[in-house]
């Protein structure tokens, strides 16, 4: 009992890095609570229900709905997290200059998300979160922006001081695959928000302060996509990290190859940068082969999720098989259906096979002439980011608090955890059915309520809007149910709680070290971006469109 | 066992069976599930095809 004891302290979350963990969470969970205040009213308006009072504008609710969960949830949420797997793999405590940039990083990112959720709210940058010019907001919305960047590099910079740190003190050792995979990640992260911090300091600030009077509508949305669907990964590589490091072990089971594991953050690193074009393919200003080029690199990047379907499969079935599972899939029923840790994050990863199919569908040229711009792509999103991604956090959050307060992980959090995810699950399965049936049968994305002047059409849309405002509000509800367990959990005994990192299973490959050449890879993804970007943004740069002046639609 | 040539081991079912049981455990139901998982991309991406070819 006292040797177990022993071990448990020993095991204990460092307290410093914890606080550091328990603020980005607290940011990303009142962020994602905010935005779902949005969300809610969003669908409601849209399905009929509800019209929106004291002159709030339904575009201002979206830009707060977009900024808030897609960009301020998930960045506070996924750093936490991955300085929390660097403090648990790399040392047991981060050095204390890596916890001062991560508070640097946090406090930048905070202050810059206040005065961007302020000028939303002062209805000064209704501009999406996509923010396409030549929609123009106040000044402070792009500099709100540009701290929200500069902060998580900061972030990065730590992420990979403590790895270089952990490198020299452990020479000739493979990393830890969870910081090898937070490596991958910044680095990715670092490569891609060049292109948005570039179109903000460069296009959007001057040109809102009015230093220029017009801005290159097509280099700026160039630079947005270059950004913008790395954006996507970054969302999904920490996803990716729990259910390749964290899953194994909460089912008992173990990672079924670190080599597989690795190759697919590669290629990952490799393949999510130059692909944005696939969200421009209805855009002129770029040439045929360039978009074909960068939509046979978006197939390439399937390679990596498919891989990872087979080895969560795999590490499944192992599981089962050694639980002594029979027939082709007695397995399924071995695992741990109870445990929130698990039930959660696998919801999301049934549901990334829709999100999955219809990705492919989005980046190939003539079915994405049927999809754009109608309420399919919002339908897509929602699966991926919004159910995928978000899942699988909620999944971290219900261990992760407790394991950073020293709080123990409460057997009735399993119960209201699951019923948590469940909700959410039903709630996103229906609004994004919807949304994906009524975008083929064309309703645009991005509308306010309307009948359009009841086209037969439009009014066939109805009952699909309605159908979404249902969903939206039974995803109301889990975040109500979500709000309530965290405070639950922040109010648990005090204790210790397991922070789940699996092993390696004897059976796997041994990890070729070409895997952690750093150099190798970056220089390969940074050529890949120079071929697929290079030519077709200096022929925007040397044959640009007449520049245009801002417009304020609201 | 030591002594069988590759050529035995290749042809003998039953040794082949048992020994793939001990290091390397079934993964049937993965193959399976991978590819109920492709038919079901493949399936969805033909069907929007479909749709397209229909309209255009």
């Amino acid at each position: 009992m006292q040797a177990h004891t022993a071990q448990a302290q020993a095991a204990h979350f460092d307290r410093n890095d914890g606080k550091l963990v328990l603020a980005h969470v607290f940011v990303a969970f009142t962020a994602l609570f905010l935005g779902g205040i949005a969300g809610l009213l969003q669908g409601m308006v849209r399905g009929g229900m509800f019209t929106l009072p004291a002159g709030i504008g339904y575009y201002q609710l979206l830009t707060a709905h977009g900024v808030l969960m897609a960009l301020i949830f998930t960045t506070f949420f996924i750093i936490g997290f991955l300085y929390s797997g660097l403090s648990k793999t790399l040392g047991g405590k981060l050095l204390p200059s890596v916890r001062k940039m991560g508070w640097i990083g946090f406090w930048l990112m905070l202050i810059g998300t206040v005065i961007g959720v302020i000028m939303i709210l002062l209805n000064k940058a209704t501009v999406l979160y996509t923010f396409y010019a030549p929609l123009k907001a106040s000044p402070l919305f792009y500099i709100a922006l540009a701290l929200l960047v500069v902060g998580s590099w900061i972030s990065g910079f730590g992420v990979f001081k403590q790895y270089r740190h952990w490198k020299k003190e452990n020479k000739g050792q493979f990393s830890p695959l969870f910081a090898f995979m937070t490596v991958t990640t910044m680095l990715m992260w670092q490569i891609a928000t060049l292109g948005v911090a570039a179109a903000v300091l460069l296009q959007f600030i001057p040109w809102s302060f009015g230093w220029i009077d017009t801005i290159n509508v097509m280099l700026t949305r160039t630079l947005f996509w270059y950004f913008g669907h790395p954006l996507v990964y970054f969302w999904l590589l920490p996803t990716y990290i729990c259910w390749y490091v964290i899953i194994p072990k909460v089912i008992g089971s173990k990672i079924f190859s670190d080599a597989l594991a690795r190759l697919t953050f590669i290629l990952l690193l490799m393949f999510s940068l130059p692909v944005g074009f696939h969200h421009q393919l209805m855009e002129p200003a770029i040439a045929n082969f360039w978009k074909y080029l960068q939509v046979v690199l978006t197939f390439m990047v399937v390679v990596p999720s498919l891989i990872t379907a087979f080895s969560m499969f795999a590490t499944f079935e192992l599981s089962g098989r050694a639980k002594g599972a029979k027939g082709l899939f007695g397995w399924v029923k071995t695992l741990p259906w109870k445990d929130v840790r698990f039930f959660a994050p696998f919801m999301g990863m049934l549901l990334f096979i829709p999100a999955g199919a219809g990705g492919l569908i989005n980046a190939s040229h003539q079915m994405n002439a049927v999809v754009h711009n109608t309420l399919w792509v919002p339908g897509h999103f929602h699966l991926s980011v919004a159910t995928t991604v978000a899942l699988t956090f909620f999944g971290v959050a219900y261990w992760l608090i407790p394991v950073v307060t020293g709080r123990t992980m409460q057997p009735k959090m399993h119960k209201l955890g699951i019923i948590q995810s469940l909700l959410w699950s039903v709630g996103m399965f229906i609004m994004s059915g919807a949304m994906h049936v009524v975008g083929l049968f064309g309703s645009p994305r991005r509308t306010a309520y309307t009948t359009y002047g009841d086209h037969p059409d439009a009014i066939l849309w109805m009952p699909y809007h309605v159908v979404m405002a249902i969903g939206g509000i039974i995803l109301f509800i889990s975040l109500i149910v979500l709000v309530y367990n965290i405070i639950t959990m922040l109010r648990a005994p005090k204790g210790y709680t397991e922070y789940p990192i699996a092993e390696v299973a004897e059976t796997a490959d041994k990890t070729p070290k070409l895997l952690e050449r750093w150099g190798v890879w970056v220089t390969v993804a940074v050529l890949l971006v120079l071929t697929a970007y290079g030519m077709p943004v200096m022929e925007i740069l040397n044959n640009p469109a007449p520049g245009s002046p801002g417009y304020i639609m609201w | 066992m030591e002594n069988l040539t590759p050529n035995m081991k290749r042809t003998d079912a039953s040794i082949k069976s048992a020994h793939s049981t001990e290091s390397e455990p079934s993964l049937k139901g993965t193959f399976a599930s991978v590819m109920m998982v492709g038919a079901f991309l493949l399936v969805s991406w033909l069907g929007v095809f479909l749709l397209f070819l229909a309209r255009s």
